[in-house]
């Protein structure tokens, strides 16, 4: 009658060939970046369908794939089935803001969101996942899934170091996302494309141009100049909706309840304006002490 | 119209003896071949074949515009950039101040339009063409990807489903006084109002796709099969295996001649 | 029709063990799903939502657990279905049994983890949005259905057989082929429930089936569960009204504050005398009984004729969405469809030479089947759509060229999906919306304290709208609309999701801003309320208003 059994075994535990994904996905960004930065002056001149564009691809786009195999098997269902969403507010967004003149993207306000709701690796998924899925429409995107995922990957781990329970440590922790994730992009833009695809990047990189830097220094310039800004105005959109949200819709998440993510129980902290610990005691006296327990 | 409807009858017969991954692997294949190989007279000839195909299958209406949307803004700033300033270059055709126009930078600029334009042409000439039913079919029909087929699929369901429920929630707002002026203070404190509905029900409606997906056996590890069938073939799978391993033999001999040459 | 089942009474749950030990497989009555709670509770929660509640549900076995907005229903049928797995959202103390195993739970690490998957092939769950249950990555009905076979890895074959029989039972064989985001309310409730009967559950338990849907879906829904009965399925349906096809039910269960407050069979709680009296029985007032409403009230006499312009005047207004783009290609197409309200086939009109005038303190009900366009009128009284044909006025004034933030200071619109409208982080804040630009500060205050009080949510005004039970939602809206004193309300089905607390606070609220001199009209499938509340009733149908 009891055919196969109704419950799950006790512990799960990632499986070390994840793991082991994971971490070749992470080398395989970081080789292809410093193989690039160190080749880089030799080979500007070297024209197009030069070999560094070649190997930003592979090793960027292995790099990003490997970390989707590692981790989208291991994410549960309640996330699977948000990185849909994050990807349609990453879109929407982006190809909307990428077509006004603005030297911003926002393009990442749902890998953000997932990444605090969900813990930094499954931030990391939806990020290069959002680059995959949207070349679907804008090809051009597709080089900078290593980037999008870094994002993911550190917007996760700022929620996990307690960086949006302050709020105006949000932005603080976006403009440092950005200075990275703007750096690490950079060589992408500047071998496979020989610029950017926005009109008021490309007008910053000119000037830098002008003054007589080379395409990668102008390129990660501007970088250093639109990245950190957008990731600080994401990463503060990002708080403010999710301090905007019901007690119940946030901890129905594992990962800000087990790593307290979120200041106070209160139920809205309209973070601007009061800040967002009203309450310290009582609610998160509750959520770890908890969750300590289930985690064993 | 006419060349809508026209490829409406004529694609069908040919989508269904080609399985999307072949196409997707042909697609893939051709931009990485044609980004390895460099040379302008490919990069055009590649060109002129997604252009050419795109009108045979009748999807030239949403190609185009697509292409040109992403194309023309890269280009112009392709253009801007290296047409002007160019500091490696040396055959200077006009200058006025820090700008110089220089025969290299046109031609930088030029060689990686080319290039960027077949890629991204050969790319959406297959995501306009293929069927997504059936690629998350063929998709989820091979393990791993059975994940990534839901997020791809579900991604393109739920744009149009998402914006018009955006739409919902503005009418709702105007409906109770909301005015959006032109100033950007206006324009920011009306997208706060409306992305916290919207962000709020469409985390709650994924709570419950997620249990319902759960309860209907998503998470199942074991064997899946597939209700939808797609066509392949011994001779299409072989075609693949071709496919990745030119693509494959051009990245080497690419990098290989780099190495080589310094 | 299966026996009767025994269900415990709340004195004694602690005890409830019995009901796996003592019965074999095979014994008619054995529950094939049983639940004795202790205490649920979420984890943000202070308070249990659910308390000493225990319930058995036998094959064959009809029961309908009754309760207000609220009451802990959905927590209950969710965590039967295991849809709320124990320590996911919240903790369990208490135990599952489902089919001979039983699961003992305390709150505690050592908890058994729920495999929702095995769970969901035993016990089926239709929540109360039923395309959220869609897996959005299928293209036709027929594979819809097949998601969760697909998952089994049931053999092709096998899979076809059972989409055919499913679709049979549910009368979707001609939808078989479209696209599920096409399909209308009715259909997509029938797909949703086809989506968890497929695999064939021995239980299936059904979200508040019942709203929103028009009589002919109701009259649909009742033969299938019928259908289902009869094939030896438990069904339990959780409703906050009473149905008339809940009155075959073996076992009523009447829910309140998250505990069991009565059960038996319907007959024993005043089922059987509800037409006609005021349904003392043991039936919470909360609980709606739509059969008590029809009879009762006799129809309001018409203000006076009034002096002025009417308060709001449709003259010879037609309408149609724009006629489809005409590409082969089904992406394009669901992007044009998605920005429709989904009310009509594309192109064909939906309003035809409607003419309609309303005076100021008149109550108006437009009742029409699902899908007659009754929302799409609504949306012309504000300029939310723009006619194609015809003119609007509102106290006098053509609204044609005004925005509609401010025609909306005339025009209050009360939405179906009251989720859509609330945006503010706490009640209060919702009600004040724009209020003090509209009246001054002093004011507005004052008018939204008003308002809260006349739908009783005064006392939650500190909440955030997102954690009230629906129907608090709805009246929150509602008090949204009545804090700005328009000229003309009008309401799209206000009676869905409301229990029978809320309906009497939304008939007060109606009849007090049509005294103040408010021009009410309400759209309504729900003739029986129309009938109560309305001064006039006209249908719409094939685009037309004419007089019922």
């Amino acid at each position: 009658m009891s055919s196969p059994s109704l419950t799950l075994p006790s512990q799960e535990r990632p499986a070390a060939r994840r793991r082991l994904l994971e971490i070749l996905g992470a080398l395989a960004i970081a080789a292809t970046y410093v193989y690039l930065v160190l080749n880089q002056p030799a080979d500007i001149t070297g024209g197009p369908g030069s070999a560094s564009a070649l190997i930003a691809l592979t090793g960027f786009l292995a790099g990003a794939v490997l970390l989707i195999v590692a981790v989208l098997p291991t994410l549960p269902a309640s996330t699977l089935v948000l990185i849909p969403v994050a990807l349609v507010l990453n879109i929407v967004l982006g190809q909307f803001v990428g077509s006004t003149l603005v030297p911003f993207y926002l393009d990442a306000i749902g890998t953000v969101l997932i990444a605090v709701l969900a813990g930094p690796a499954a931030g990391a998924a939806t990020g290069a996942l959002s680059s995959i899925v949207w070349s679907f429409f804008n090809p051009t995107v597709l080089p900078f899934a290593a980037g999008a995922a870094l994002i993911g990957c550190l917007a996760g781990l700022a929620a996990r170091y307690g960086l949006f329970r302050r709020f105006y440590l949000a932005p603080v922790a976006g403009f440092a996302t950005g200075i990275i994730a703007g750096v690490v992009s950079a060589p992408v833009a500047a071998f496979v494309f020989g610029g950017t695809s926005g009109v008021a990047t490309g007008a910053i990189v000119s000037a830098f141009r002008a003054m007589g830097d080379t395409l990668l220094a102008a390129i990660t310039k501007q970088a250093l100049i639109s990245d950190p800004m957008d990731k600080a105005i994401v990463f503060t959109i990002v708080a403010i909706l999710v301090y905007a949200l019901p007690r119940r819709a946030r901890q129905q998440f594992p990962f800000i309840r087990r790593h307290r993510v979120l200041a106070g129980t209160t139920p809205a902290a309209d973070a601007r304006a009061q800040g967002p610990a009203q309450d310290p005691v009582q609610g998160p006296a509750e959520g770890p002490a908890q969750d300590s327990t289930r985690k064993g | 119209m006419t060349a809508s409807s026209a490829g409406r009858t004529a694609a069908p017969a040919r989508r269904e003896r080609l399985n999307p991954l072949t196409s997707l692997t042909a697609a893939a294949a051709t931009a990485v071949i044609t980004t390895a190989a460099g040379s302008w007279p490919l990069s055009l000839a590649v060109v002129a074949a997604c252009l050419g195909l795109s009108v045979a299958g009748g999807t030239a209406r949403r190609v185009l515009p697509a292409g040109a949307a992403v194309l023309v803004p890269l280009g112009l700033s392709l253009l801007w950039l290296h047409g002007l300033f160019f500091p490696e270059g040396r055959t200077v055709l006009a200058a006025w101040g820090p700008a110089r126009i220089t025969q290299e930078g046109l031609e930088f600029a030029g060689q990686r339009i080319l290039q960027l334009a077949a890629v991204v042409l050969v790319l959406l000439l297959f995501s306009f063409s293929v069927r997504v039913p059936d690629l998350v079919a063929a998709l989820s029909a091979r393990g791993v990807q059975g994940r990534f087929a839901f997020v791809l699929a579900s991604t393109l369901t739920l744009l149009p489903a998402i914006a018009a429920r955006a739409q919902r929630i503005r009418q709702a707002q105007e409906s109770r006084g909301l005015v959006v002026s032109g100033s950007l203070v206006s324009r920011a404190r009306a997208f706060r109002l409306q992305a916290v509905p919207l962000v709020l029900s469409l985390i709650e409606d994924a709570g419950t796709r997620a249990a319902a997906l759960e309860a209907r056996g998503l998470s199942n590890t074991g064997p899946r099969t597939s209700y939808r069938e797609v066509a392949d073939s011994g001779l299409q799978r072989a075609a693949r295996t071709v496919l990745v391993l030119a693509a494959l033999a051009a990245v080497v001999l690419r990098v290989a001649q780099a190495g080589a040459g310094g | 029709m299966a026996e009767p089942v025994v269900t415990s009474s709340p004195g004694n749950a602690g005890k409830a063990s019995n009901a796996g030990k003592d019965s074999n497989a095979g014994v008619p009555g054995k529950p094939v799903l049983a639940a004795g709670i202790r205490q649920f509770t979420f984890h943000d929660g202070q308070t249990p939502a659910l308390q000493d509640v225990t319930v058995s549900f036998a094959p064959g076995s009809f029961t309908a657990i009754l309760g207000a907005s609220g009451s802990g229903k959905s927590t209950l049928g969710r965590l039967l279905a295991g849809w709320l797995p124990p320590g996911g959202h919240g903790l369990l103390a208490g135990f599952l049994e489902l089919s001979g195993t039983r699961l003992e739970f305390d709150g505690g690490p050592g908890d058994p983890r729920i495999d929702a998957a095995q769970w969901g092939r035993h016990v089926g769950f239709v929540p109360q949005d039923p395309g959220s249950v869609l897996s959005t990555v299928r293209a036709t009905v027929a594979e819809e259905l097949a998601f969760g076979l697909e998952n089994a890895g049931t053999e092709r074959a096998d899979m076809q057989v059972a989409v055919e029989r499913t679709a049979g039972l549910l009368g979707l064989r001609n939808q078989l082929d479209q696209d599920p985001a096409r399909l209308s309310g009715g259909q997509l409730r029938r797909l949703a429930i086809g989506c968890t009967i497929i695999a064939g559950p021995p239980v299936l338990v059904m979200d508040e089936p019942f709203a929103s849907l028009d009589t002919a879906g109701a009259d649909d829904l009742a033969t299938l569960v019928r259908d289902l009965l009869k094939r030896g399925t438990a069904v339990v349906i959780l409703s906050q009204m009473v149905d008339p096809l809940l009155l075959d039910a073996d076992t009523w269960v009447v829910l309140s504050g998250g505990t069991v407050t009565a059960c038996g069979p319907p007959a024993g709680m005043g089922a059987g005398h509800a037409e006609g009296s005021n349904g003392a029985g043991m039936l919470p007032r909360a609980i709606r009984r739509p059969a008590e409403r029809n009879a009762a009230a006799p129809p309001k006499p018409p203000p006076g004729p009034q002096a002025g312009p009417a308060a709001l005047q449709l003259r010879g207004v037609s309408f149609a969405y724009p006629a489809p783009q005409t590409h082969g290609e089904r992406r394009r197409k669901r992007w044009v469809k998605a920005v429709r309200t989904g009310d009509s086939t594309p192109g064909t009109p939906v309003l035809q030479d409607v003419h309609l005038t309303v005076q100021s303190g008149e109550i108006v009900a437009v009742t029409g089947p699902n899908g007659a366009g009754k929302s799409t009128l609504l949306r012309h009284f504000n300029g939310l759509l723009k006619p194609t044909a015809g003119t609007v006025l509102v106290s006098g004034n053509d609204i044609s060229g005004a925005p509609v933030g401010r025609t909306a200071a005339a025009v209050g619109l009360l939405f179906q999906q009251p989720r859509d409208q609330l945006f503010e982080r706490t009640v209060l804040r919702e009600v004040s919306f724009g209020l003090d630009r509209l009246v001054g500060p002093d004011m507005a205050a004052e008018r939204a304290v008003a308002a809260l009080q006349a739908v009783g949510l005064a006392k939650a005004a500190h909440g955030h709208p997102a954690e009230l039970p629906a129907s608090a939602q709805r009246l929150l809206a509602l008090a949204t609309v009545l804090a700005r004193r328009p000229a003309v309300l009008a309401l799209d089905e206000p009676t869905v999701a409301l229990d029978g607390d809320g309906l009497a606070l939304l008939d007060a609220a109606v009849g007090s801003a049509a005294a103040e001199g408010a021009a009410v009209v309400l759209v309504t499938h729900d003739l029986g309320y129309a009938r109560t509340v309305a001064h006039r009733i006209l249908t719409l149908d094939g685009g037309r208003l004419a007089t019922a």
